[in-house]
């Protein structure tokens, strides 16, 4: 019926103006990080129960890939984040 | 009929008469009745059918809890099965109908269930039903259906409207009643934006229905005091006849609002319903508690209800529930109704206390039986006595109404509905609201309070508490007294034993005691699986009458507290919410949003036949004069293409303005081909992948300027490329400089394409078109004649020489005039996709048919547009696995029918000759099919396994779904202009 | 870095794409009134990393515009009284700037009225109370089901910003939701 989510950029809005990409905790590997790590990369996931990461875009809004943390069984939001934040500060990032 | 209208009292406006019907006989009611009440008044008892046994029934309730009283309200398309009487506000004009009767609610031959009724217990249909299951969907269910009576479904489209809307406040205030009104007046008065929500048409809750005097005025009227400084207060909002029905995450409500539910016709620039979104940062449940019925022999006797509905009927509605009423009580609240009664002359012949003490106070000439009970009713339609038993002595009381009163649940369903379970109090003998956090509380009689000054100051304390926490300054609200205040403690009685006849639990599943009994004894005694066995619980009504004493009568067969039990599962919607509400305005023409193409209208000045794709709607052909069929139009669009020239809208395609010194380096990465030296001027075919080596769409891309490029996307996945190349410049590469942002909207696009494409287009375009001048994959911005400012692109989706020119939206259709106009000496037509479609088949050109998210860039012989020579690109990683290398991938081909008139369809499989249709054998599939004018036959694109290796082979195309089977010759997927000299002109 | 737009021409006819929901001469408020306006210059402007806030600086100095925030570093420039290239070439004269003229792809209307937050609410899922979007706040926003820009233009009125192609629905959509309080829709005259 309805959820709310907080983009850093926009305020409080309502989960139909964004779309949700999945595990935001996976990093793309470097380009000559070698098959297996593409393989985990692309493919492997974990479905946890509880706190997790993921991406969501807010298409409708500020159009920025956010990634938001949050308990998928009670919906808790604990922080949301630009992407590109994340990214920068994140220490897997594919020059 | 006797009339049950007293002759004053209550909050009905007696001026004020209105005319009803109920199954066709006509009823005079008062402004400010409920349907129930009306019907009271008139002393009509009988109301309707039960589900399964068909035994006569009458209202139990006053309010949204009613097992009963459920009828059709209003005709034709405006019928509405399963309103419940007891909230439906009355309005002159109002026809209802009963349920679940035939012929007649008086004599209904369904009623013969109650004489099988030793075949109908608990489990009767899993245990009948069972074998064998062709029987179910064929014989059972529909003989089930049709005995089983709710009100019918109008198939009519409805006629009114509905809307949905959002609203926010610091605080959410559900119910009106004590607790309610003072939460409100305190938050509202500490300057809190405050929405005060309430079902009843009226609002006031139950102090609508009480007799005490609360701040030296008659509660009613302290209500309206309240609610008048309320209404002064810009920061307040008063919602009455809004249900809130569901608490969602983020402190979200649901709630519905009957707009005009309470009126014969409806005005159309209003809705019916609205359904309504509250964001609210803090909420109290001021929801009040729901009497429990006590389960005895013949407790849904018509003329049996619960003590607080009869007081509700009595003293807001000035309606005796009937002439000569007794009462059956385990606490205060059957006193508080006798004395009431009393004080309004209506007979109490007896009031019957199953405790043995008590110090409630009994009004002179009132018989009071202690340590009683009622184990038996009598009468068919009607009420007509009960039996009493004290201690053995069973004692035959005449009576025409029975008022029982087995304690109080508080109403706690919103506070459950996101996984907290109610907590049962053995000091409260109830199931009370769980702790869900600081943000959501119950206040007053929902919290498990029972006076009514109680309930005023917790109400207060309560909203006090939260606004201070919202940082609002504290307001101590004054606590009126209450006058008359009573104590509605009650002693827990779960059912009477002794109980001659059926004692039923759910009313409106007709679940009784025994019902109960079996399912432990069939060891089906978890709470949710009695629920299920009995089906106790599972009525429109969801058993808020019902559950609680459902959970104590088990838990006492099992010799176990009542918290060993627990509840079953809480959801919204807490009273059933139409599917009118939920849709709100997105019916029909306003079902999702439609784009419009900026060449729409001249599009439809020149006859296109529009298709949906997507939210768009596309020109698909333009058929002329004589032409049959959609076939022959796109024949001649395709003739006339490969002849002359055609015009076509490809506004739809996505475009992407691309800027920054980091564009080139971008779109190196997020294409499989090289994009680092696209000169300037110039445009290429680029080709996406996913990460996981997949093709993912395609386009042209153009760089305008240094910096600038413009990228376009296919039509379907122009908002996945948008968030795709977003994901990309943000998540993935932050530090590259690009920016960049749709433009898809900024510009009409048409294409000219056709040997006659340069000649026409020339005539509307200041720019030497010459080849040498503008050679194949130019891309620049160009003047039109007369100054006009459009792109240029000279690419080509038909293998004709072909143009797509890009003005200013708002100018589109008249470029688009003007070329038509430019070009009507050679003949020129407007093409639509289907036209578009089989050209590009001809030229062996893919579409999402091909890159079906499981396809490689090779496999659709677009091999050479993997540069796997860049360090990087989206896909490139996972591209040269094995499995997206192995040799008998499927493979795009052509095919071409042996008898060029034998049609082939797209989605038929291709089969070696001779072989049986299996997987096994299933060599591939036809991905795209039309038929060829140019070539005169049938075609197709089709992936075939090694099929690059098979050019020449006859092949089998199959299609059980169609019946057809097809011999055809594989050949290479491109049947026209295999050497691009078209395109070179 | 982007290609130049050229002034426009009166041998093509511009026609604006809500002329077809357009009929009729509803042009006075009643008092809730939704006005589209024929020919804004709107450009989406975007400012490279590192110079987001001299951008913002500079595009909020400009005479004659209204500034629409998209979200981060991205904004519609508004102007009913500057050109499209007019504008534009005073905006790319800002450093770290890139920025295209939308004129044609959006759709500019106004609503006002005395219950405008009311219908309002009906068409997006925002608090409008001025404690939280007071006048002169923007910003992109799901209206009537389509993603555009909400700007307060004042106590009672708002400006919505919508892609062309979906204009259509979005103006047949605030229309029923404004029934309720009979608002009238109609070209502006400015």
């Amino acid at each position: 019926m309805a959820s709310l989510i907080t983009c850093p950029h926009c305020g409080v809005r309502p989960k139909e103006e964004f779309s949700i990409r999945g595990d935001a905790v996976p990093v793309r590997p470097a380009p000559n990080a070698g098959a297996e790590a593409w393989y985990a990369y692309v493919y492997v996931r974990d479905n946890p129960k509880g706190r997790i990461q993921e991406y969501w875009h807010h298409a409708a809004g500020c159009r920025r890939w956010l990634v938001v943390e949050r308990d998928n069984v009670t919906h808790e939001v604990f922080s949301v984040r630009d992407a590109a934040d994340v990214a920068r500060s994140g220490s897997g990032e594919a020059a | 009929m006797v009339s049950h209208r007293l002759a004053a009292g209550g909050l009905v406006n007696r001026g004020n008469a209105l005319s009803f019907t109920f199954d066709g006989k006509t009823y005079r009611g008062l402004q400010g009745d409920t349907l129930a009440s009306a019907l009271l008044a008139n002393g009509e008892l009988l109301v309707g059918r039960s589900f399964k046994y068909h035994r006569p029934r009458g209202i139990v309730t006053a309010g949204s809890a009613e097992p009963n009283a459920l009828v059709t309200v209003g005709t034709g398309a405006r019928s509405e099965p399963n309103t419940r009487a007891t909230v439906a506000e009355l309005y002159d004009g109002l026809s209802a109908a009963s349920q679940n009767r035939w012929p007649s609610l008086a004599f209904d031959i369904g009623a013969v269930n109650s004489l099988l009724s030793p075949f109908l217990s608990a489990g009767f249909y899993y245990k009948t039903f069972m074998w064998p299951a062709s029987f179910w969907e064929k014989v059972y269910e529909p003989l089930i259906r049709r005995a089983a009576g709710l009100g019918r479904l109008v198939t009519e489209a409805d006629p009114d409207r509905y809307e949905k809307a959002w609203a926010h406040c610091d605080l959410l205030v559900i119910g009106s009643g004590p607790a309610g009104l003072m939460a409100a007046l305190a938050a509202g008065r500490a300057g809190a934006r405050v929405i005060l929500a309430d079902e009843g048409f009226r609002l006031g809750g139950s102090l609508l229905s009480e007799s005490s005097a609360v701040g030296g005025l008659p509660a009613a009227e302290f209500a309206g005091q309240m609610l008048a400084e309320l209404a002064t207060l810009p920061n307040v909002t008063l919602m009455p006849r809004t249900t809130v029905f569901g608490w969602y995450d983020d402190m979200v409500f649901g709630a519905v609002e009957k707009v005009q539910k309470h009126v014969a016709l409806p005005t159309p620039d209003l809705p019916v319903e609205r359904l309504w979104r509250i964001a609210a940062k803090r909420a109290i449940l001021a929801s009040g508690a729901e009497e429990r019925p006590l389960v005895f022999g013949g407790n849904d006797r018509p003329g049996v209800m619960t003590a607080g509905a009869a007081r509700t009927y009595l003293n807001r509605y000035g309606v005796a529930i009937g002439q000569r009423v007794a009462i059956f009580t385990n606490g205060g609240s059957g006193y508080a109704l006798a004395r009431d009664l009393a004080a309004s002359g209506v007979e109490v012949t007896a009031l019957i206390d199953a405790r043995k003490e008590s110090g409630d106070a009994v009004p002179d000439g009132v018989r009071l039986i202690r340590g009683g009970a009622v184990t038996s009713t009598r009468g068919t339609r009607a009420l007509k006595g009960i039996i009493a038993d004290r201690s053995g002595f069973e004692e035959d009381l005449a009576c025409d109404a029975l008022a029982m009163s087995g304690g109080w649940s508080p109403v706690v369903h919103l506070m459950c509905q996101r996984g907290a379970k109610p907590v049962w109090s053995d000091e409260r003998q109830a199931f009370l609201a769980p702790d869900v956090g600081a943000a959501f509380v119950a206040a007053g009689s929902a919290a498990g309070l029972d006076r009514l000054s109680a309930c005023l100051r917790d109400g207060a304390d309560k909203a006090t508490v939260l606004a201070r926490d919202l940082g609002f300054a504290a307001y101590e609200a004054e606590i009126p007294d209450v006058a008359g205040d009573y104590d509605p403690d009650f002693a827990p009685l779960w059912y009477v034993p002794g109980s001659k006849g059926k004692a039923f639990v759910d009313f409106q599943n007709d679940v009784t005691v025994a019902d109960l009994g079996l399912s432990q004894r069939e060891a089906y005694s978890h709470v949710e699986m009695t629920k299920r066995y009995t089906t106790g619980g599972m009525a429109t009504d969801q058993g808020k009458l019902g559950n609680v004493n459902t959970i104590g009568i088990v838990a006492g067969m099992r010799g176990v507290s009542p918290a060993e039990i627990g509840t079953t599962t809480f959801r919204p919607f807490y009273t059933p919410v139409s599917f009118g509400a939920m849709a709100g305005t997105a019916r029909g023409e306003h079902s999702r949003p439609v784009r419009r193409s900026p060449l729409h209208g001249w599009a439809a000045r020149n006859g296109a036949i529009f298709v949906e794709a997507g939210p768009w709607y596309r020109s698909s052909w333009f058929p002329r004069e004589g032409e049959k069929t959609w076939r022959e139009a796109v024949d001649r669009e395709v003739r006339t293409v490969r002849a002359s020239a055609g015009l076509c809208d490809v506004s739809t395609l996505g475009k992407i303005e691309i800027f920054g010194p980091g564009a080139a380096e971008f779109l190196n990465r997020v294409y499989s081909n090289a994009f680092l030296k696209l000169p300037v001027g110039k445009a290429r075919y680029g080709l996406m992948l996913r990460e996981d080596g997949i093709v993912y769409d395609d386009g042209t891309t153009s760089r305008l300027s240094e910096n600038h490029y413009v990228l376009t996307t296919t039509t379907a996945y122009a908002t996945e490329v948008m968030a795709h190349l977003e994901f990309a410049a943000q998540a993935l590469w932050p530090h590259l400089d690009v920016r960049f942002a749709s433009s898809s909207d900024q510009w009409a696009q048409m294409s000219l394409a056709g040997p006659k494409a340069r000649i026409i287009l020339q005539r509307v375009v200041e720019d030497d078109l010459s080849d040498a001048a503008f050679p194949f994959l130019s891309a620049r911005t160009v003047l039109l004649k007369g100054g006009l400012a459009a792109r240029l692109f000279r690419i080509s989706f038909s293998g004709e020489l072909a143009y797509e020119l890009a003005v200013p939206a708002g100018y589109g259709e008249a470029v688009a005039d003007a070329i038509m106009e430019a070009g009507y000496e050679e003949g020129i037509c407007a093409y639509g996709v289907e036209a578009l479609n089989v050209l590009r088949i001809e030229k062996g050109h893919v579409t999402h048919n091909e890159l079906d998210g499981r396809t490689t860039a090779d496999d659709v012989g677009l091999g050479r547009m993997m540069a796997m020579q860049k360090p990087d690109f989206i896909g490139k990683h996972l591209a040269t696995r094995f499995g997206l290398t192995a040799a008998d991938r499927l493979q795009m081909v052509g095919l071409k029918p042996v008898e060029a008139d034998a049609e082939i369809k797209a989605g038929a499989h291709l089969l070696k000759e001779n072989a049986k249709p299996s997987m096994v054998n299933d060599q591939g599939f036809v991905s795209s099919a039309c038929y060829s004018p140019t070539l005169n036959s049938f075609i197709a694109l089709a992936m075939l396994k090694s099929g690059r290796e098979r050019y020449g082979e006859k092949i089998v195309v199959w299609d059980a779904l169609r019946t057809s089977e097809v011999l055809a010759e594989v050949c290479p997927p491109v049947f026209v202009d295999p050497d691009n000299k078209n395109l070179h002109v | 870095m982007c290609e130049v737009t050229l002034p426009m021409t009166l041998s093509f006819a511009h026609r604006h794409v809500l002329e077809d929901h357009i009929v009729g001469f509803e042009t006075r408020p009643n008092p809730h009134h939704l006005a589209v306006v024929r020919r804004p210059t709107i450009l989406c402007v975007l400012a490279h990393a590192g110079f987001e806030g001299g951008v913002k600086a500079a595009l909020h100095a400009l005479e004659g515009v209204c500034v629409r925030i998209c979200g981060p570093a991205e904004w519609l420039v508004v102007s009913h009284s500057v050109g499209p290239e007019a504008l534009l070439r005073l905006v790319r004269e800002i450093e770290g700037v890139s920025a295209f003229d939308h004129s044609d792809g959006r759709v500019l209307m106004r609503i006002a009225g005395p219950n405008v937050r009311s219908i309002l609410a009906k068409c997006l899922a925002v608090d409008l109370h001025r404690d939280s979007f007071a006048p002169g706040a923007s910003a992109n926003i799901l209206i009537a089901h389509v993603a555009g820009n909400l700007a307060r233009i004042g106590e009672d009125a708002f400006e919505i910003i919508v892609p062309r192609s979906y204009a259509g629905t979005v103006f047949e959509e605030v229309k029923e939701m404004g029934r309720e309080f009979a608002l009238t829709a109609g070209f502006s005259e400015d």
